[in-house]
């Protein structure tokens, strides 16, 4: 991919040298995503202790907030053209040189689209169905209907990703693992290919009838779908990077940690903090595994270890890995504040709540 | 309707029923003062209406008023799990329990009360708003709190009650199909805090929240100001593109700080285990790419610029549709003349509003801290500029500055020292935002990075911060000098396994949430003679604590510090 993203670079640099500007750009932001994709394989290591499994939603991020900075940028200034009203010249050039970079783009999707089917069948997916449709059907045909195929498959792709509508492929939990990185990357290169067919369009209109905007007029709109497309993307992966906890494990944890208490010899417990399990701990592992940490309180007389075990293979039980720190009841020397006072050991277990 | 017995036991809305309650509640009387005097809690229009329900449901059933109240001691119980969503999980002190055992005890006298099924519905009501969670715990232990509710499902009751009456009945008296929940505590951590909205953040601003914000916003129209004067000129816009960076970072300031106001912000719920903070860090990330964009598009500005002004005499329309930036410039630097020896106005607008909002909002403060970028040579050189230090106001003013000097010396080639600037400009905005990606990214990542701490930066930055204004070091400055190579994280792991009770650390996990909070989840494997003693384990868990925090914390006294929250998990050798 890499090679034929090059090779359009190379091209294109005989022809319009902005276009190849913007086509190293596109190099970086794919060589960027591959990277991610490499670096979410490495294990943990004492710096990373969670492994990079963020890197990939990070990347996404990323390719999401630059899609979105460059659709903003491409609106204001088609509003600057439309406005302004400037004439467009050397048609024919530009038709040339946007139909061999809508070339390029084509083939780096389907490229592209194939290693992520591949890549989400691995994972037991199987929704390479959209892709294989979409990809039939560019190859001949109008290349605005094109656009609109791609960005409705794309959503489809995306809820499938997180598993939350009844999509026809029926698979259980949501795993969303590789999908924010791909899909910034897939996101890019779509932005590209909608580019060069927009102007393929636009050319033609403007070679049609004598209006200076369809041009711009056309960028808009692309940039407008890229937009509209990247601020899902952005959503989600800003959820994940916020660490927050999807609401259907999140009812099921509440429902377990409602339950620790009720383990002999659990007084109480403090600070719990748990986040997903990001890590690549082989294909067979239970999907939405959570980590955490835990204090927990021992009733006196009890046998700290005895408690230690009984609340860790509790939560192992309910897929949930955590560090527990047991403390005895009474002591109050920890910073979770767990038994600083006996009665308001609920309410105060969080630091520095300011109640207004 | 007083009641005929002794009223002296008052007791207060909400306690559970007390035996001396139900009895002297005399016979021959509905018993709804008793209800009434209870619930006073709650919204009175459902009062009256489960009044003349209970009412209804004696009259009709025609039996001893005594059962009666105890299908009322049923019912005043009803309201309090739908009265907060958390109640569910709530300890209704013992009322549970006893209500079931006086119930079962009068279960076969007892007509079918619209105190029970009210009560099932209620529950699930409870329970189900429960699970959409919105509203935060209460913070009073009885979790009373005045809902206004759409009295649907009692409604719904009044037909069906003589329907489910045998039914009902007959399988709560042998089964207990619906059994209470077994008494829970109050759970230690809210579901979900509300997340506010635009009008609540703007309601709860407070005044100098507020003149930040239109502060804000003034830098913004500054910024837009220098964008559009820019017409022509390489560098103006790229002076422009740094001055939206630092409008973008001021309004995350200024959001951080509204934010902040709410509990959902700083407070760990279970669905966002360490509050919102970490969006701050996810902005900034956010700006970061912002600055990579610019850089980028400064730089494919100028080439194009500087390859049209070589090759081609006419430019193409081309890039607007594949992405690449064209702004309105065409004709290279030059286009925007000032005459030498007038001052630039929008120079020294982007220069005064840099200053405002660096001393004003404390602009890329906590971005600064955390890049932890040394200029040495620029403290050694200004040792009294404390705003200076920061990367991104010394490039701000320092570019503005060069802009507001230019038009008044004259200077030959003009256009190739605009393209200079720029490229200057777009180099440096490159790099800061790479490292500042980095540096965020790192901490996205669930990391805790070190890499300040580790001698080949810090080598440098330690001799010249010490010799600076204490000032300085508050807005960020370099760590502490610390013994090189000792530092880090593996030393403290080293340093926690020299302990003599411990025999080994099995799993340390360091890592940075957000700005101001780091974790440290060790697991630690203690020599098998220490075991037993509850104090010499709680020392020794403090003394871990403190190692952490203080070798790897940014010490106290200074501004912001870094918290670290320890958790040891401890385990006996041998076991």
């Amino acid at each position: 991919m890499m090679v034929q993203a090059f090779y359009g670079y190379v091209t294109d640099s005989l022809g319009l040298l902005s276009d190849s500007i913007h086509m190293f750009f596109d190099c970086v932001a794919l060589a960027v995503g591959l990277f991610a994709a490499v670096a979410s394989k490495w294990p943990p290591s004492e710096r990373f202790p969670y492994g990079f499994g963020k890197i990939e939603t990070l990347s996404g991020f990323a390719n999401g907030v630059f899609l979105i900075l460059i659709s903003v940028e491409i609106m204001i200034e088609a509003f600057e053209r439309m406005v302004e009203g400037r004439e467009t010249k050397r048609l024919g050039e530009l038709f040339v040189v946007s139909t061999m970079g809508l070339l390029v783009n084509l083939v780096g999707m389907a490229a592209f689209g194939h290693h992520h089917h591949g890549h989400d069948h691995g994972h037991g997916h199987s929704h390479g169905h959209d892709h294989g449709h979409s990809h039939g059907g560019h190859d001949h045909g109008d290349c605005n209907e094109h656009s609109h195929d791609h960005d409705h498959d794309h959503k489809e792709e995306k809820k499938n990703g997180h598993a939350h509508g009844a999509h026809s492929h029926g698979h259980s939990h949501g795993h969303s693992h590789d999908n924010e990185n791909m899909h910034g990357i897939y996101l890019h290169v779509l932005a590209d290919t909608l580019g060069s067919a927009a102007v393929i369009v636009s050319t033609i209109l403007t070679h049609f009838w004598k209006w200076s905007g369809w041009d711009p007029l056309a960028s808009f709109l692309i940039a407008l779908l890229i937009l509209l497309s990247a601020l899902p993307l952005v959503k989600s992966s800003a959820r994940r990077l916020l660490l927050t906890i999807p609401p259907e494990i999140e009812y099921n944890l509440r429902d377990t940690l409602s339950g620790i208490t009720g383990l002999r010899g659990v007084v109480g417990y403090a600070a719990p903090k748990f986040w997903m399990d990001d890590r690549n701990s082989g294909e067979d592992a239970p999907p939405n595994r959570l980590l955490g940490v835990m204090h927990v309180v021992a009733a006196r007389g009890v046998d700290m270890e005895d408690v230690r075990d009984r609340v860790r293979n509790y939560l192992l039980e309910h897929n949930i890995d955590i560090t527990l720190q047991v403390e005895r009841e009474g002591d109050t020397s920890c910073w979770c504040g767990v038994g600083r006072s006996p009665l308001s050991q609920s309410h105060k277990s969080t630091q520095s709540t300011s109640i207004f | 309707m007083a009641s005929k017995g002794p009223p002296l036991y008052q007791p207060p809305p909400g306690t559970p029923p007390t035996p001396v309650f139900t009895t002297t509640t005399g016979p021959g009387e509905p018993s709804s003062s008793a209800f009434r005097f209870v619930c006073d809690d709650f919204d009175q229009d459902r009062d009256q209406e489960n009044n003349s329900n209970n009412y209804n449901t004696t009259t009709e059933s025609d039996i001893d008023p005594a059962t009666a109240s105890f299908a009322d001691s049923n019912h005043f119980l009803a309201p309090s799990p739908r009265s907060s969503p958390a109640a569910f999980y709530h300890n209704e002190p013992s009322g549970g329990s006893r209500r079931s055992s006086s119930s079962s005890s009068s279960l076969l006298l007892r007509p079918p009360s619209a105190g029970r099924i009210s009560n099932m519905v209620a529950s699930e009501d409870g329970l189900a708003n429960g699970n959409g969670g919105d509203a935060p715990a209460a913070k009073n232990p009885f979790n009373f709190q005045t809902q206004i509710y759409t009295a649907g499902p009692v409604k719904s009751n009044i037909g069906q009650r003589r329907g489910h009456r045998y039914k009902h009945s007959s399988i709560s008296a042998t089964h207990q199909f619906f059994q209470e929940p077994p008494p829970r505590p109050p759970p230690v951590l809210p579901a979900s805090l509300p997340i506010p909205t635009l009008r609540e953040a703007w309601t709860s601003m407070q005044r100098d929240q507020r003149a930040r914000l239109w502060w804000c916003c003034c830098h913004a129209a500054v910024a837009l100001y220098v964008f559009f004067s820019a017409e022509g000129s390489l560098a103006m816009t790229a002076l422009s593109h740094l001055v939206f960076f630092d409008v973008g970072s001021a309004a995350v300031c200024v959001a951080v700080d509204v934010l902040g106001n709410f509990e959902v912000w700083r407070r760990s719920s279970i669905r966002h285990p360490f509050g919102l903070q970490r969006a701050e860090v996810l902005a900034g990330f956010a700006m970061s790419v912002f600055l990579l964009f610019g850089g980028f598009d400064l730089i494919s500005h100028s080439l194009k610029d500087v390859l049209e002004s070589v090759g081609h005499s006419g430019h193409t329309h081309h890039t607007e549709a594949t992405g690449t930036a064209h702004t309105g410039h065409s004709h290279g630097g030059g286009t925007r003349y000032i005459k030498p020896g007038t001052l630039d106005l929008a120079s020294l607008a982007a220069v005064i509003s840099t200053l405002v909002s660096a001393y004003g909002l404390r602009n890329h403060g906590r971005i600064r801290r955390v890049m932890r970028v040394p200029l040495p040579y620029l403290k050694n050189l200004l040792p009294g500029a404390g705003i200076l230090a920061n990367p991104f106001h010394f490039l701000t003013l320092c570019f503005a500055f060069v802009m507001l000097i230019l038009p008044l010396v004259y200077i030959p080639h003009i256009v190739w020292l605009d393209r200079l600037i720029c490229a200057a400009i777009a180099g440096s905005m490159f790099v800061l935002g790479f490292r500042l990606a980095v540096a965020q990214g790192l901490m996205l990542l669930m990391s805790y990075s070190d890499a300040a701490f580790s001698p080949s930066p810090s080598a440098s930055s330690i001799p010249s911060a010490n010799s600076l204004l204490s000032e300085k070091k508050t807005d960020g400055g370099a760590p502490t000098p610390r013994t090189s190579g000792n530092t880090g994280v593996s030393a403290v792991v080293r340093e926690i396994e020299s302990e003599p009770q411990v025999a080994r650390v099995e799993e340390a996990q360091f890592w940075q949430v957000h700005y101001g909070l780091a974790m440290a989840n060790l697991k630690v494997c203690l020599v098998k003679g220490v075991r037993g003693d509850d104090s010499t384990i709680s020392q020794l868990r403090s003394r871990l604590a403190r190692v952490v925090q203080n070798r790897l914390g940014e010490g106290y006294g200074r501004g912001g510090s870094l918290r670290w929250e320890v958790t040891v998990q401890m385990s006996t050798e041998g076991k």
